[in-house]
């Protein structure tokens, strides 16, 4: 898996795009084309750190509605667009649906490579993110019937002897379990655990 | 037997004058001398007028001439006689006019024969040894007087120091008349004045006779038909000659002689003359009284004088009696012209304001067509502002396109430097796109500009396909933002209209936007519009269709008034400017609309002539 980050352009302009290209290029950043939405979609979107810059306006569906797919498809990269005449409802929408930043053409190039590294930078976040709640998942998956149970109140904000009532079991179990669930989840404190917890809750969410 | 028929019916029509009408009266005019002579030819059309003047019937007139000064009558007589009586011995003459004494004298010798019954108008001189015993019953006179004693008396007016008198004759028995007639005046004379009697020089020495006379003579013109060697003459052609080298003023006595070149003289009118004669005529085919004898003396004598004469031998025309007409004088041209010049002026006067007239319309109604063409212009302009508002993203979008992709070039080529590696091949291709965007940007600003611009309807000759393409991106980018499908099909000939480019495009704009708000809101397989650029019947058409729901019926007749829309938002003025503006081309605009198959606004602009089947685009 190649580490340099790839940068994904939609625009039907075809002196724009080279332009764009050559621009990220000469950035450090690997560059691909697409003249329409239908031609990035259709193209296989290899797993590599990345970021989509897009016009709003494009021949067949629109800049808005390739967020709104790509949101669909649970693909996240984050976008940045970048188009040539802005309208406030048009870039209210964009932004409320999680876009990294709206640009107008023509565009500095510190504000564009600003946005590109913002977006990279989103785009690790939610990259360690989502490697961090799969690993936490693998351990979770490791905890016995018992542990989840004493986890899941822990969580909840109960002191030993209430879960030891209402588990029936000793409270030296309990408090044995407990240690059991910390080692397995790689966490020191209740607070830790609470952490681990809301993460484990919104990755399953999705 | 046609020809015979025909020959027959000539000879007829030839025979019909001798056996003319009852009621048609026959005049002859029987000259005894030549009557070519110019008096004659003045007197012979007076008499005609003077009778033709008159009423009762019409007077048929006949002549005949025995010119008896130049061929001897005694030896022909028998046989003109003869030959006169058989010509009209089926005609009857009434009235003969016997002009000069020999005249009288053949028809009182034989009038009786050759016109029996006819009644006779002498026309003759006083004094020629006539005598009014000599008419015959029923017959009148006309007499004129050879005034060469007036004559002379205007000659000394003019001449009061003049040393000799020289009169010119000829010797044939008129010559001889009035020569004795001159004589008779000459000898009451009182003066001392030497007096010398030219009579029948032949001319080639009458001519540097009379030339050798010093300027202070005067010469007397009388009439010379004759020289003494019997060689005949035309007597104006012997006045002429004398006259061209005399040094001594000329003057003649009859009135055909002013103008020929003799200063002056006392001289009867032969048109009066004439018309004297023309009544005896009419009073004699009247039945007038045939006793006694009617004779009358004609007009008086008249003093007339030629202006260029006087001048020539510079005399004093304030010495001329007061009531002496004084002819070839150049009067101002206003005086002779006066109501002809007159007449020029009022018309050009007439025309000349016309033409003001019609001028100062015309600016009129240019100054009007000037106000409504700007009038036309400004409503046009402010629509069009109106519709770039519409416009605005699209044209911000054209705009920002090439310049986004020119500023992300340079910032790459600054990069590329930076970096230090030699991609100079890199640079010279971004530098190139650089170029072609910063055109392309231009080109639509420049576009714009002519859109927007207020500037002055230009008629051109245009290709109505090139006015399709210079709009062609700017419409696709507001197809796009609005989500519209946007299909152009131009023709494939070249359609030369004349017209003004700006104002085409906004017909072609407002129609295009229109039909885009007709199918914004539609399912996406409606939402197209279809601009189509072809030849017609009646020229080239531009037609841009929709697929929306077509116009309400009750709308259709409103369509293209002002402030009517249907539209929230919408001032109502584009379909009335767009057929204005079609209009004032020569064209015409029509609407088809159904339910189903949505709306048609065609255009018809009249093609220029060039226009063949394939004419080469025009540049």
């Amino acid at each position: 898996m190649s580490t340099t980050p790839l940068v994904h352009v939609v625009d039907d302009d075809p002196s724009m795009r080279a332009a764009l290209r050559r621009l990220l290029d000469a950035a450090g950043f690997e560059v691909r084309g697409y003249s329409s939405t239908g031609e990035f979609l259709l193209q296989p979107l290899p797993d590599r750190p990345g970021c989509l810059i897009l016009d709003m306006r494009l021949p067949g569906p629109s800049g808005l509605e390739l967020q709104t797919a790509l949101q669909q498809r649970n693909i996240m990269l984050p976008v940045v667009f970048l188009t040539g005449h802005a309208n406030v409802t048009a870039s209210v929408q964009a932004m409320k649906a999680g876009a990294v930043d709206f640009l107008t053409k023509p565009v500095k190039r510190e504000v564009l490579l600003d946005a590109v590294q913002r977006a990279l930078a989103r785009d690790a976040v939610q990259r360690t993110a989502r490697e961090e709640a799969d690993r936490l998942r693998v351990r979770f998956a490791s905890l016995t019937q018992r542990q989840r149970e004493v986890f899941d109140r822990i969580v909840a904000g109960k002191l030993n002897k209430q879960i030891a009532d209402e588990l029936s079991i000793a409270e030296r179990t309990v408090k044995r379990e407990r240690e059991q669930v910390m080692a397995k989840l790689d966490a020191s404190s209740a607070a830790d655990l609470g952490r681990l917890a809301e993460l484990l809750q919104r990755s399953a969410g999705k | 037997m046609a020809h015979a028929l025909l020959i027959a019916l000539v000879l007829v029509c030839v025979a019909m004058p001798l056996h003319a009408a009852e009621e048609d009266e026959h005049v002859l005019m029987l000259y005894g001398l030549d009557p070519y002579l110019a008096p004659f030819l003045v007197m012979d059309k007076a008499v005609r007028e003077s009778v033709a003047g008159g009423e009762g019937a019409r007077a048929i007139f006949f002549s005949e001439s025995l010119d008896s000064q130049r061929f001897a009558m005694e030896r022909l007589e028998p046989e003109l006689v003869a030959l006169l009586a058989k010509k009209y011995s089926a005609l009857h003459i009434e009235v003969v006019v016997a002009v000069s004494r020999t005249a009288l004298d053949f028809f009182v010798q034989h009038g009786e024969r050759i016109w029996p019954g006819a009644r006779v108008v002498y026309v003759g001189f006083l004094g020629y040894e006539f005598k009014p015993s000599a008419l015959p019953p029923g017959a009148s006179a006309v007499l004129s007087i050879l005034d060469v004693a007036g004559t002379i008396d205007i000659a000394r007016r003019l001449q009061p120091d003049a040393h000799r008198i020289v009169v010119v004759c000829g010797v044939s028995e008129i010559d001889k008349q009035a020569e004795r007639q001159a004589r008779e005046a000459l000898a009451k004379l009182d003066a001392q004045v030497p007096v010398e009697f030219l009579s029948g020089l032949p001319l080639p020495e009458l001519v540097p006779r009379v030339a050798a006379e010093p300027p202070d003579s005067i010469v007397i013109y009388l009439t010379q038909f004759r020289d003494r060697d019997g060689r005949p003459y035309e007597p104006h052609d012997v006045l002429r000659a004398i006259v061209k080298t005399s040094r001594a003023p000329v003057y003649g006595a009859a009135e055909t002689l002013i103008g020929l070149g003799v200063v002056a003289g006392s001289v009867a009118s032969y048109e009066s003359r004439g018309r004297l004669i023309g009544e005896q005529v009419r009073r004699a085919l009247a039945g007038g009284p045939t006793d006694p004898k009617h004779v009358m003396l004609a007009a008086p004598n008249r003093c007339v004088a030629d202006a260029r004469a006087l001048q020539r031998w510079s005399l004093g025309e304030r010495r001329l009696p007061s009531d002496c007409e004084i002819r070839f004088k150049d009067v101002p041209i206003w005086h002779r012209y006066w109501w002809q010049i007159a007449l020029t002026l009022a018309i050009v006067a007439a025309q000349a304001t016309l033409i003001a007239a019609l001028l100062s319309q015309r600016r009129r109604r240019r100054l009007a067509e000037q106000a409504e063409q700007a009038h036309r212009a400004s409503l046009a302009h402010a629509s069009r502002l109106a519709v770039a508002g519409e416009l605005t993203g699209a044209i911000a979008h054209e705009i920002n396109q090439p310049l986004g992709a020119i500023l992300s070039n340079a910032d790459a080529g600054d990069l590329l430097l930076d970096s230090g590696v030699d991609r100079r091949n890199e640079l010279r291709a971004i530098l190139a796109d650089i170029r072609r965007d910063d055109l392309r940007a231009s080109e639509v600003i420049q576009r714009l500009r002519d859109l927007l611009g207020k500037q002055k309807f230009e008629r051109k000759e245009l290709d109505l396909n090139d006015v399709v393409n210079d709009l062609e991106s700017i419409l696709r980018a507001e197809a796009r933002r609005r989500g519209v499908g946007l299909e152009i099909r131009p023709a494939p000939e070249t359609l030369a209209i004349m017209g003004d480019r700006v104002q085409i495009q906004q017909v072609l704009i407002n129609l295009v936007l229109n039909a885009m708000d007709a199918v914004v809101e539609l399912p996406e397989a409606r939402r197209t519009v279809v601009v189509s650029v072809a030849k017609g019947a009646g020229g080239a058409v531009l037609a841009v269709r929709d697929r929306g729901r077509g116009i309400a019926p009750e709308h259709r007749a409103k369509l293209f008034e002002s402030f009517f829309s249907t539209k929230p938002s919408g001032m109502g003025l584009g379909l009335s400017i767009t057929r204005t503006i079609v209009e004032a081309h020569g064209g015409r605009i029509r609407a088809e609309s159904g339910p189903e198959d949505g709306t048609v606004f065609q255009v018809e602009l009249p093609l220029t002539i060039a226009t063949g089947a394939s004419s080469p685009h025009p540049a």
